[in-house]
């Protein structure tokens, strides 16, 4: 049995484990073996401590065994972004300024994971501290689309995607601030959800841009998707903007083949690869022929949409990274004989070329005399950005659009142009910068390469796009789908 | 919308020290970006900015004391340490 465990879902194993045909056990030492093959040539984990692994399945086992079950996560790893906190393993955001960090407190997704019984199994490569799409900008390692390993995964939850299109683990956790799940997701075939801002608690997951930032689940199948999102989906304290218990109750999903969808106009024309506009098309008349009224809707300031986004995250990294300063964590120089030298040549050791390139544009952005016209204008855009979208999804329940423009790149391929490689997330950022929950899914392929569509809705819809999702995949198979390798 | 940049002040602002080679690759490219960046110049925006907040801002809870992670778990992660606090290169002169 153990060389098809890679291959089932989360449901089919939680299924087989409370069957009793499945040990957490037999699973995570299947799991292991295939890590040990596969994991140097696909690069998705940056960690993995086998015995703490094998001990938390053991524990699962023997709750199970006693009866005290968890639930449908009981005993099933879920892989983790090195921008998460997990107590005891370490927390790099894949940077050399925090390559020696191990973290000394769980996130509160963690601590959501643990109580539903999950494994928590190693550490997966990023770009570093959250900022890429290609995860090229790790610092650590690279890593390759299991599809074709000349190819980038996508980014930055890069190594969260590639190890599930890759059968080395069934569930794993991203974070999103442009595009950082649906975008990496779409390049390997796999699912991922950007949830509502607000209804996953960020506690613990390292800050890039505040107003952006989402922990959102990230699975082979969008069942599976919507089990993680049900465990990680709670009220906490800790996160001023995480919605309360009385204010996140999601809108019901209603019937998927009664669902409105909406198609931006223009989406579909300048700059999408004609295989990723006829796979999406091809989607577009799938939930026609099943009952959708599909329509065309107007949001005119989509083109702002990047330099919005780019104005907003860069002013809000360079605030955020500049607690790295050598003082009570990461790294720090060794060249320093003042405070300020310290600083100054620990963050120019620590951090990478592109955080480096973002700090800079973030600090600029909002230095005197340019914040007027930068930050400033940058927010009224995200005002007018937000209330199209907001418009829009008052006459339909969905936006459809392709996730990315392009199937995946080759690695080095844009690696010397940031504009080119910012305009990758042209269809994603718009979510994050109204707040929106949005879902890519796989719908066909470009030659051998993945392609995604990408699914945006209201506030608190995430049930309506899970929905809409698993009626696409369960007619056409490409649930738990996995790149030969 | 402005018309350039000091990198060597915004390198100060950052505390980032750059080589002449990253100034010269960071100059070129923050250039192209904030060239990008002149549509928001030329878009007709609203004044305000209330619909660009995402989530409402009413979560602000009381100070209330609870658990912490302590000193020792404090200084086991920071670079240098001493007695249980954390140390840094001296900030004050002996004279001063």
């Amino acid at each position: 049995m153990a060389e098809i465990l890679h291959t089932l879902s989360a449901a089919e194993l939680g299924r087989r484990l409370t069957a009793g045909t499945l040990t957490s056990r037999a699973l995570c030492e299947a799991l292991i073996a295939r890590y040990d093959v596969l994991n140097e040539k696909v690069g998705a984990f940056t960690h993995l401590d086998r015995a703490d692994v094998l001990a938390q399945a053991d524990a699962s086992d023997a709750r199970r065994q006693a009866g005290e079950g968890r639930g449908p996560l009981e005993g099933i790893p879920v892989a983790i972004k090195d921008n998460i906190a997990v107590k005891g393993q370490p927390l790099t955001c894949s940077s050399k300024m925090l390559a020696s960090l191990v973290s000394p407190y769980d996130s509160h997704v963690a601590e959501r994971l643990r109580a539903a019984g999950a494994i928590l199994y190693g550490r997966l490569n990023m770009d570093e501290f959250a900022m890429g799409s290609s995860t090229e900008n790790s610092a650590v390692r690279k890593t390759f689309n299991p599809w074709d390993l000349t190819r980038i995964p996508g980014g930055s939850s890069g190594g969260s995607a590639a190890a599930l299109a890759a059968g080395l683990v069934p569930l794993s956790l991203g974070s999103d601030t442009g595009g950082s799940i649906r975008q990496p997701a779409s390049h390997c075939g796999v699912v991922g959800l950007k949830p509502t801002y607000g209804l996953v608690s960020r506690f613990g997951l390292v800050a890039f841009a505040s107003s952006l930032d989402q922990i959102g689940p990230m699975a082979r199948s969008v069942e599976d998707c919507e089990l993680l999102l049900a465990a990680l989906a709670s009220a906490d304290a800790r996160d001023m903007t995480c919605f309360g218990s009385d204010e996140r109750t999601l809108t019901a999903a209603g019937e998927a083949k009664k669902l409105r969808i909406g198609i931006p106009k223009g989406f579909l024309g300048k700059g999408v690869a004609p295989e990723v506009a006829a796979a999406v098309n091809a989607a577009i008349e799938f939930y026609r022929a099943q009952g959708c009224a599909i329509s065309e809707v107007e949001l005119p300031s989509a083109d702002l949409a990047v330099p919005t986004y780019y104005v907003v995250a860069t002013a809000e990294a360079s605030s955020n990274l500049g607690r790295y300063d050598g003082v009570r964590y990461g790294h720090r120089s060794a060249q320093a004989s003042t405070p300020v030298e310290m600083m100054t040549n620990s963050r120019s050791e620590g951090f990478g070329p592109e955080v480096k390139r973002r700090i800079l544009l973030g600090t600029f952005v909002l230095s005197a005399g340019y914040a007027d016209a930068y930050y400033n204008r940058a927010l009224r855009a995200r005002a007018k950005i937000r209330a199209e979208y907001l418009a829009a999804l008052s006459q339909v329940d969905i936006l459809l659009t392709p996730t990315v423009p392009t199937p995946a790149f080759k690695v080095g391929e844009k690696a010397s142009d940031p504009l080119q490689l910012y305009l990758e997330d042209i269809f994603t950022i718009p979510a994050n910068l109204a707040g929106l929950p949005a879902l890519s899914v796989p719908c066909g392929q470009s030659g051998h390469l993945p392609v995604g569509f990408h699914l945006v809705g209201a506030p608190l819809s995430e049930a309506k796009l899970l929905a809409a999702g698993r009626l696409f995949e369960a007619a056409h198979g490409f649930a738990h789908q996995q790149a030969a390798l | 919308m402005a018309e350039g940049f000091d990198i060597d002040h915004l390198a100060k602002l950052a505390r980032l020290s750059l080589t002449p080679e990253e100034k010269a690759l960071y100059s070129s490219q923050l250039n192209s970006i904030i060239g990008h960046f002149q549509a928001l110049a030329q878009a007709d925006l609203p004044t305000s900015i209330d619909d660009a907040r995402v989530v409402r801002e009413s979560a602000l809870r009381s100070d209330v004391p609870g658990p912490s992670l302590g000193a020792e778990a404090v200084t086991r992660i920071a670079p240098a340490s001493r007695d249980g606090q954390i140390s840094v290169p001296r900030v004050v002169d002996d004279e001063a």
